[in-house]
């Protein structure tokens, strides 16, 4: 059963709860798994190392109480995560699951890929103000960071530091797939946080846990970045910039060239799940005597071959299904800004698809679907 | 007397002879780095003894393992011979990955010119040019600030402040016959480096001690990986970790959401993704007699994991337990692969 909702639809409820996010979705998270409404959470908990954060399966409600729901960090990718947990199995219990926007979104497109499924979640997610990059959090001025950043949330800005990806995202609310959906209210007063019950699933876990709507507080929808907010005009500084028509290739290979061949960035994507990528197998292998044979004609050959063959393949595997949430970035070793290039293709490619990832649970995947008359502004 | 310091690499002698080895037909193909845009650095397979003037031996960041760049075209010996300008570890992971069936030396040449250490990848991304000061540890990754073989690898190698050339195997004194060059006489003389190298093994030995006391254990084992993301970047990037489905990844291997909600039941809560212990300790297991501690694990870890130190430390003992050194005795075979019915008694009950 889907828990389809749409940014314009209105919450069959809302509750208002009593914190800033992290500390409402903890006690929601506690109170949730100590009723007996799930069996278990799947959320962020601080490690052993400082300010290190890992994705985690909690049972027991007094280890929930350490937990770190929505922190403003993305060690991994939840839906990576996540997918990869519920594509071994089935479990056998509810499973209360708190996912950022990008990640629910990501979450949608892999459920359509058979890599998990919704029956068994209880997904809640939030109005996200964007996440910092793990390394700064750790750092020495991580904590003043996270100050900052909890300031400037509350009062609905832009917190600093952010990743560039979240610092340009337009989809600060998830649209569908979420049952529960946590909103920090905005203002000087006393921090709370509404809950807002997006389905049936989500009411009745409400009602178990004697939570009520409370009087007087807006039936409204949860709203996302607003035509004035910075956010917007970030993204489309970025959709604008990007190599002339036709310098494509030279500018990927100069974005390229300090790329070290780690692959990084597809394990931390959570949408390249791929066992064997198509890129370690012996069809893609660039035999020695290719190689010898393209460094004899053109003098000299970059090695390991297919530095843009890995990037363009990645490129065109995912980007009718990106949902931009830069944990490519984040993990790029050389720094390369991976997830920009994905950003302005996949703008394109999502557009000439007329395809929008993460909204639509019940949709096939853009690339499964065969319609006659399609594509008509790539052709000449 | 101040220690002698392994010279800048003599980049224009070392050029010279690539180029004069393309041109005279003794090699096909020249391996060695090049600037890319943006002032980078890319292995490169050279054949055109022009453009070699945009070649840069011995970088000042070791960004991917020349023998990973090696491995990915030489697994069979067809091309003709190749000369192939590398750090020391590079030379010796090519020895290691040739045992491993990875790359088929037979037409290689590996020469080597001593290496001043590396500078971090973070450093190299903010100033391309920032330079390693061997004298320095400060401005070196941890594992070459450690490193205390860093000259005389190779078939080949350019050594000292004048950048002499010693033929170290048969093959490097045929190449050069071939080049009619004449090495300089005997061994390189490696005495001048015993200062610098004696200081690299305290530095060593003091860190072990503190990685043992910090790390040492299970617990300890748990605490280190602790802030690991399973990206898989240090495997990837290590010139030994070959496999391109690696044990971790295989779909039956994985551990099914059963055990793990299993796992959150009796424990309280589970790690996800899970086995992180697991897969370092199973790398461990893996590569560790062929570690050649360059440390590219570590430098290029989002999570700032000693991950480098910590499977060089390990290394040592296990290659230790055979009296095996990475990268020595091209062409023996590993001593996983080696039948003695009389060895590890220390083992038994």
């Amino acid at each position: 059963m889907s828990s389809k909702t749409d940014a314009a639809e209105l919450p069959h409820g809302v509750v208002e709860l009593s914190g800033a996010l992290g500390q409402a979705a903890r006690g929601l998270a506690v109170r949730l798994l100590a009723e007996g409404a799930v069996g278990a959470v799947f959320t962020l908990r601080r490690t052993a190392a400082d300010r290190r954060y890992c994705a985690a399966l909690i049972s027991d409600p007094a280890l929930l109480e350490e937990a770190s729901p929505f922190h403003p960090v993305m060690p991994v990718q939840g839906a990576r995560v996540l997918s990869g947990f519920l594509g071994t199995g089935s479990p056998d219990r509810r499973i209360a699951a708190f996912l950022r926007p990008c990640e629910l979104r990501a979450f949608v497109e892999n459920v359509k890929q058979h890599k998990g499924g919704f029956d068994d979640l209880l997904v809640i997610s939030c109005r996200c103000a964007g996440v910092l990059p793990a390394s700064r959090l750790a750092d020495d001025d991580g904590e003043r960071l996270l100050a900052d950043y909890m300031r400037e949330a509350a009062s609905g800005g832009l917190p600093g530091g952010i990743r560039d990806a979240c610092a340009r995202c337009v989809d600060t609310i998830p649209t569908a797939g979420a049952d529960m959906i946590l909103s920090e209210t905005v203002g000087p007063a006393e921090r709370s946080t509404m809950l807002h019950l997006m389905t049936d699933r989500a009411v009745d876990a409400a009602r178990l846990l004697s939570l009520r709507s409370t009087a007087g507080t807006s039936r409204g929808p949860v709203t996302t970045a607003g035509p004035e907010d910075p956010r917007r005009r970030n993204r489309e500084a970025l959709l604008a910039s990007g190599p002339e028509p036709g310098r494509g290739l030279g500018s990927l290979v100069e974005a390229f060239a300090s790329c070290i061949g780690c692959r990084a960035c597809r394990e931390a994507c959570p949408l390249c799940h791929c066992i064997l990528c198509d890129y370690e197998t012996e069809r893609t292998r660039w035999s020695p005597g290719l190689v010898r044979d393209l460094a004899e004609s053109r003098g000299a050959l970059r090695v390991p071959a297919g530095t843009i063959q890995f990037h363009l393949g990645r490129l065109v595997h995912i980007s009718p299904v990106c949902v931009s949430c830069g944990q490519c970035s984040e993990v790029c070793p050389a720094g390369i800004p991976v997830s920009d290039l994905f950003a302005r293709a996949s703008a394109h490619v999502q557009a000439s698809l007329r395809y929008v990832p993460g909204a639509d649970p019940d949709g096939a995947p853009p690339l499964a679907t065969y319609v006659e008359r399609e594509l008509e502004d790539l052709t000449d | 007397m101040s220690p002698i310091m392994p010279a800048f690499p003599a980049h224009s002698g070392v050029l010279e002879l690539a180029g004069a080895a393309l041109a005279a037909g003794a090699v096909r193909g020249v391996l060695v780095p090049m600037r890319a845009p943006g002032g980078s650095r890319a292995w490169s397979l050279v054949t055109d003894p022009a453009m070699l003037d945009r070649a840069d031996p011995l970088p000042p960041a070791m960004t991917v393992h020349g023998s990973r760049a090696l491995a990915s075209f030489a697994r069979s010996p067809e091309g003709g011979t190749l000369l192939a300008i590398l750090r020391p570890c590079e030379a010796r992971a090519a020895v290691e990955l040739a045992r491993l069936g990875q790359i088929d030396l037979a037409n290689v040449i590996l020469m080597t010119m001593d290496c001043p250490g590396s500078v971090p990848l973070d450093t190299h991304r903010a100033d391309r040019e920032a330079a390693p000061d061997p004298a320095d540890p400060s401005t070196l990754r941890s594992l070459c600030a450690q490193c205390q073989a860093f000259a005389g690898e190779g078939d080949l190698c350019a050594t000292g402040p004048s950048g002499s050339l010693h033929a170290l195997t048969a093959g490097g004194r045929a190449f050069l016959e071939k080049l009619g060059i004449e090495p300089a006489d005997g061994p390189p003389p490696m005495e001048r480096y015993a200062v610098l190298a004696a200081e690299r093994g305290r530095r060593a030995a003091e860190d072990r001690i503190l990685l043992r006391s910090e790390y040492g254990g299970l617990a300890g084992l748990v605490r280190l990986f602790s802030g690991c993301i399973g990206c898989r970047t240090c495997r990837t990037v290590c010139p030994i970790c070959y496999c391109r489905l690696c044990f971790i990844d295989m779909k039956d291997r994985r551990t099914p959401a059963e055990e793990l909600l299993a796992r959150s039941g009796r424990n309280g809560a589970v790690r996800l993704p899970p086995d992180t212990l697991l897969f370092h300790v199973g790398r461990m297991a893996h590569m560790s007699l062929s570690c050649v501690s360059c440390g590219l694990c570590e430098d290029a870890c989002p999570a700032d994991i000693p991950v480098g130190r910590m499977m060089s430390m390990v290394s040592e003992g296990t290659t230790g337990l055979f009296g095996y050194r990475a990268g020595s005795a091209p062409g023996e075979p590993l001593p996983l692969n080696t039948f003695l019915k009389d060895e590890l008694h220390e083992f038994e009950d």
